[in-house]
């Protein structure tokens, strides 16, 4: 697979985040640009409300990718009902899958715009697949 | 809907955001398609990502395939319940007023909007020769079947192109070209021009 360019790593993100309101443009880390940066694929989680069917259905493509040698992590927002992740019944979604729900990083819109790029930079930077997990799917 | 500025909304093919979702050797980017992304949020489109039906289906590690193959009713039935799954954030979107267009995957056997691709006789042991597959007119299985779930429930057909992702061999700057070219065409473009981007 030389010829394929996939980084392997995937966030979970809200719609908040993926397309911040013009009040927030200033206090958010541009997020998008920081999972480029890092070599990140993103999951769009949909804005508020009930969405039961599209979160079975994201919940499906988490799995098929936690199943297979992909790394998946979520970015959910401090001060936003359920971090904008609709935690509480996406986790347990993922668990009847039989996913581990993600290690989470929450940004903080009241912090340092810098500091919390910074902050984002590093988690996703640092967060990956044990190596021999690597060596079994990434062929 | 009154006191609600309309918005203009991109729905935008899995891949473009994730490739992740490519099957083997189709990924071109890491992750997110950069140029689509700088694209619509430069003219100030807020992005909605569509589901990937093959990764559902077929998994991430899925053969190639071509429109025939997919071409199924167990296929169809999956792409309709994703389809039912992500029509209602549509239809609130146009209901409000919003603009709202679609960026498929040009070449694709199930996102194809402009082209697709085909092979009638692939099948069997997956040994073809590479390249093998032709790109013909039409939209792929998935983005049909999308389209007709939003005509079911009443709605206008969306303005859509594609990003000439599988296309055979990716031209980058010749697909951004088009892709601006199909932005800024839309009867909309000129009362945007100049506004601040809402993110970027």
């Amino acid at each position: 697979m030389s010829s394929d360019a996939r980084g392997w790593r995937i966030a979970l993100i809200p719609d908040s985040v993926l397309n911040p309101p013009q009040q927030a443009l200033g206090t958010l880390p541009e997020a998008l640009r920081v999972l480029e940066a890092n070599g990140y694929g993103v999951l769009h989680l949909p804005p508020a409300g009930v969405h039961r069917l599209l979160l079975a259905v994201i919940a499906d493509q988490v799995a098929e990718y936690a199943h297979h040698g992909y790394a998946v992590v979520a970015i959910g927002l401090r001060g936003s009902p359920d971090n904008g992740l609709h935690w509480r019944r996406f986790a347990p979604l993922l668990r009847r899958r039989g996913v581990v729900p993600p290690p989470r990083h929450l940004i903080d819109p009241n912090r340092d715009i810098g500091v919390e790029s910074r902050r984002l930079s590093t988690f996703l930077a640092g967060y990956d697949l044990p190596q021999e997990e690597q060596r079994r799917w990434r062929v | 809907m009154p006191g609600h500025e309309p918005r203009k909304v991109a729905l935008v093919a899995n891949c473009l955001l994730n490739q992740n979702a490519k099957v083997c050797e189709g990924a071109h980017y890491r992750g997110v398609v950069t140029p689509v992304v700088e694209a619509l949020r430069n003219r100030g489109y807020l992005l909605q990502q569509l589901p990937c039906p093959e990764l559902a289906f077929a998994g991430v590690r899925r053969w190639w395939a071509v429109y025939e193959q997919y071409d199924t009713p167990a296929y169809r039935d999956h792409c309709r319940r994703l389809a039912q799954a992500v029509a209602p954030l549509i239809e609130g979107y146009l209901r409000r007023g919003d603009e709202v267009i679609l960026i498929g995957l040009d070449g694709s056997p199930s996102t194809g909007v402009r082209f697709t691709s085909s092979r009638p006789d692939w099948g069997g042991r997956p040994n073809r020769p590479e390249d093998d597959w032709e790109v013909v007119p039409g939209r792929g299985i998935w983005i049909e079947e999308l389209e007709a779930e939003l005509a079911r429930r009443g709605l206008p057909p969306l303005p859509a192109t594609g990003w000439a992702l599988d296309m055979g061999r990716l031209d980058e700057a010749g697909s951004r070209r088009e892709l601006e070219e199909f932005l800024d065409s839309r009867p909309s473009a000129d009362d945007s021009r100049g506004d601040e981007p809402a993110a970027s």
